[in-house]
């Protein structure tokens, strides 16, 4: 096992190397040029082209890769064109809340959703199953933003329980943070619930279907304890899979969510970089964003082996 | 109905009370700012973006300043003296003056701040070649030798467009093209480094060594004096998010309040509305006077035919007339060089006129390139509104969406349309940069060194360089009447109008004043 995730981790490397390259290469041949936002309107073109030679943007294409290469290769990821500030500290200053974010969006679709399938699927045909499965539906149908713009105006603007916008540190306080993510949670998880339920209807009702769960029913094992210890755990590997795959749901769903709720997370740094093209900020959460993604993946591979013990590595 | 504060009392945790508490005690001393845009950089030099611009106010003091009428006033300096032959100007400064890092102001920091400043402010460029030497006299004196009388030394001195800031000497020494390290300066407000987080926060903190002038505030002249303990601006990017966050008091101004909102927050009791801008907001359509069809004058003049400026301006800021105002010359209606000589042309607002001033023309239907900015919707309206007239007009016409990152780029190809080229494209300009010749971007028609676009008229240039070297005000007034009417016959660009951006502030917050820039001394909170 131990061996497994030593080889893993190493494979990261050619995958990381191949996200920098893409990236910066599709950086090098998007249109747009920061030294123009700079310089503004009344600058002459030499102005310009004074800006873009002190920010190294006049460089060749390999000369600019290979620098910026060898910084990362050095652990720094640079510094922003705009703001002067290390591209590390951005970033620093913007994990802590789309982490949060993710979190408690993970827990909170998780904790929502299983539950949810495990039970639409035990009532199959029933209005309790049409009722999750409607839900779903709308889950999937409903953009994050709209939901978003809906519980504002419920809970923040008529109700006034939870603040509309912004973002408290956890240091604060566990209530003045939760508190400014319930709503974020709600919107960005609404999709995510979907999916899961769905997945987890589907899976269970294939394996209650199975002999030994008929077998456990013969021998009068309780409904709950052959749903939740005999069949959830067996339909686990699919779910956790999906709940994997939605990280990359969750990544693009948080640059909505958090400019719908005015988080300062790294979703609206993306954005705010990309429209700006500060081309090392950019590069910097896409490569961090790749790491999270592969690190991910591999804890729900491994994942898998708590699940089903026929799986070793 | 139990509202927020009754819920957290009910299901938070007891230890997280103290710091909500806390945070609204510290509220009342804290002016809450929606900013117009992210502050990304400090450096008002380097970048001439509007949001750096209005955070250098703060940050920063200047030699002198606009008034609410658009005279030069003192402001650091106690006065000036220029000499009888009026071929040098000697400023001194005020005493007292202190930067926030306590070093005291002289006049070698204001010696090396204009250096830098008129090595990128395009009016001081015009100035620069009568300018002998900047000199510091002794610790509060400095003098401008001049190779000749320069009347406009104090506007661009004073101006609001690209202000001369006044920085340590140590800082000021930086390239002009280099940003700058550090914020210092002698302002009413000092700029809080470490509570800065690009995209979302910035802070600054009152300047207790500040010494304002005694004068009542007067637009940016007067007394500069900070009322409040804490300025944050806290960027929030959707408009109906800020909306919310005013209405429900979680912030206390919203400086570009989108024109569809404005209606929701009038309604609103604890808000104000109003216009604190002196100027309007001045959309124009430009053609790429390059490449067929718009190197031909008399296609842009056929285009300016059906140009009706209240549809634009209705698009953009509603149906309301309050809001918006035709503007039918070239300079900033309500100023002193405003007019309309030669501006029947765009009061014929006649689409069948148009067509057949178009066919006279010899139109053939070459290809109009149009870029609209999606991520800009003030400019991304204009441009669709132009593209309807297009089509009306009967052009061959292809809208190219994109973002304004990617437009600021495309606009600076040469090429024609079938090499990545473009027709027309549309921006938005403060009546400040419109109201003189010399700071009038879009009029310039120098050719290769004109704005995007690249008109080459050289009667236009003349009178713009004669019109910098006259000396009275009706001179002044006859050549720009003169510029007025060449730029109709040139048509360079459309003159589409402004509008009008108010602020929305809570009731409870005080001393808010009209002026040329967002600025924040003089205000308090109730």
């Amino acid at each position: 096992m131990f061996a497994y995730i030593v080889r893993r981790i190493l494979a990261t490397i050619p995958v990381m190397a191949i996200v920098a390259l893409f990236v910066f290469s599709l950086l090098y041949i998007a249109p747009g040029d920061p030294a123009a936002v700079i310089a503004g309107d009344q600058a002459t073109p030499a102005d310009v082209e004074r800006i873009r030679a002190s920010l190294g943007l006049d460089r060749p294409y390999l000369v600019r890769f290979g620098a910026w290469l060898w910084d990362i290769l050095r652990g720094d990821l640079g510094t922003s064109i705009f703001t002067n500030l290390p591209v590390a500290t951005m970033i620093q200053q913007r994990i802590e809340p789309t982490l949060s974010l993710m979190i408690v969006t993970l827990i909170l679709a998780v904790s929502i959703a299983v539950p949810m399938g495990v039970v639409a699927a035990w009532r199959q045909g029933t209005w309790v199953d049409r009722a999750v499965m409607g839900f779903a539906v709308l889950g999937f149908s409903v953009p994050v933003f709209v939901v978003g713009y809906v519980l504002a105006y419920v809970f923040a603007l008529e109700l006034d329980w939870l603040p509309v916008q912004g973002y408290t540190p956890f240091s604060r306080g566990f209530g003045p943070w939760i508190e400014n993510l319930i709503l974020p949670a709600v919107a960005l998880g609404s999709v995510y619930i979907a999916l899961i339920a769905r997945i987890t209807r589907a899976t269970m009702l294939e394996v209650l279907q199975q002999d030994y769960i008929r077998t456990a029913k013969a021998k009068g094992v309780g409904q709950r304890s052959i749903l939740f210890m005999h069949a959830l755990k067996n339909a686990a590997v699919p779910i956790v899979t999906v709940i994997g795959i939605g990280i990359a749901l969750l990544i693009g769903g948080a640059v909505v969510t958090e400019s719908v709720f005015a988080i300062p997370g790294l979703g609206r740094l993306t954005v705010d970089a990309i429209l700006r093209r500060d081309y090392p900020v950019i590069q910097g959460v896409v490569l961090l964003f790749s790491f999270i993604y592969v690190l991910v993946n591999l804890a729900i591979d491994l994942a898998y082996t708590l699940f089903d013990p026929r799986i070793r590595y | 109905m139990i509202g927020r504060r009754g819920l957290m009392a009910a299901t938070a945790a007891g230890v997280a009370m103290p710091s909500v508490v806390g945070a609204q005690g510290g509220a009342a001393r804290t002016l809450r700012v929606i900013p117009q845009a992210n502050l990304t950089s400090l450096d008002p030099v380097w970048t001439t973006a509007v949001v750096t611009r209005n955070n250098a106010f703060m940050i920063y003091d200047q030699i002198c300043a606009q008034d609410g009428k658009g005279e030069i006033r003192p402001q650091m300096a106690e006065g000036w003296e220029m000499s009888d032959d009026r071929l040098s100007v000697t400023f001194t400064l005020r005493s007292g003056l202190v930067f926030h890092d306590g070093e005291r102001v002289t006049a070698r920091d204001c010696v090396a701040s204009i250096d830098r400043w008129s090595k990128r402010d395009p009016f001081m460029q015009v100035l620069q070649p009568s300018v002998a030497e900047v000199a510091a006299l002794d610790d509060r004196r400095f003098r401008f030798r001049l190779h000749r009388p320069v009347p406009l030394l104090l506007a661009a001195l004073g101006q609001t467009q690209f202000p001369c800031f006044i920085m340590p000497e140590r800082i000021a020494r930086t390239d002009a093209f280099t940003q700058v390290r550090e914020a210092v300066g002698s302002g009413p407000f000092k700029f809080l480094p470490n509570e800065w987080n690009p995209g979302q926060r910035s802070v600054w903190a009152k300047h207790d060594g500040y010494v304002p002038r005694q004068e009542a505030v007067d637009g940016l002249a007067g007394g500069r004096v900070p009322r409040i303990d804490r300025v944050e601006w806290t960027v929030i990017t959707d408009p109906a998010t800020s909306a919310n966050a005013m209405m429900l008091g979680e912030q206390d101004y919203w400086e570009y309040p989108l024109h569809d909102l404005l209606g929701l927050m009038r309604r609103n009791r604890d808000l104000v509305v109003q216009q604190r801008l002196m100027d309007g907001t001045y959309g124009i359509a430009r053609f790429n006077t390059l490449h067929p069809p718009f190197n031909n004058p008399a296609i842009r003049r056929a285009v300016a035919m059906a140009v009706d400026q209240r549809d634009y301006l209705t698009a953009v800021a509603g149906s309301d007339p309050a809001g918006w105002g035709a503007c039918e010359g070239v300079f900033t209606c309500d100023t002193p060089m405003a007019n309309e000589a030669g501006s029947e042309i765009l009061k014929t607002r006649n689409i069948d006129r148009a067509k057949a001033a178009l066919a006279a023309a010899g139109y053939n239907g070459e290809r109009v390139v149009l870029i609209a900015p999606g991520d800009y919707p003030q400019i991304n309206t204009l441009s669709m509104v132009t593209a309807d007239l297009l089509k009306r007009l009967g052009m061959n016409l292809e809208l190219v969406a994109a973002d304004w990152g990617t437009l600021i780029q495309r606009r600076t190809s040469k090429e024609p349309v079938e090499r990545g080229g473009w027709s027309i494209i549309h921006t938005t300009s403060s009546g400040q940069s419109l109201t003189l010749p010399v700071t009038h971007l879009f009029l310039r028609a120098n050719g290769p060194n004109a704005w995007f676009g690249w008109p080459d008229d050289s009667e236009i240039e003349r009178l713009r360089a004669e019109w910098v070297a006259a000396g009275d005000a009706a001179e002044h007034r006859r050549i720009a009447e003169a510029l007025n009417r060449r730029a109709m016959e040139t048509m360079h660009y459309l003159p589409l109008g402004y509008y009008w951006q108010p602020s929305v502030w809570r009731r409870n917050v005080t001393g808010v004043f009209r002026a040329p820039a967002t600025v924040f001394w003089n205000m308090g909170k109730a």
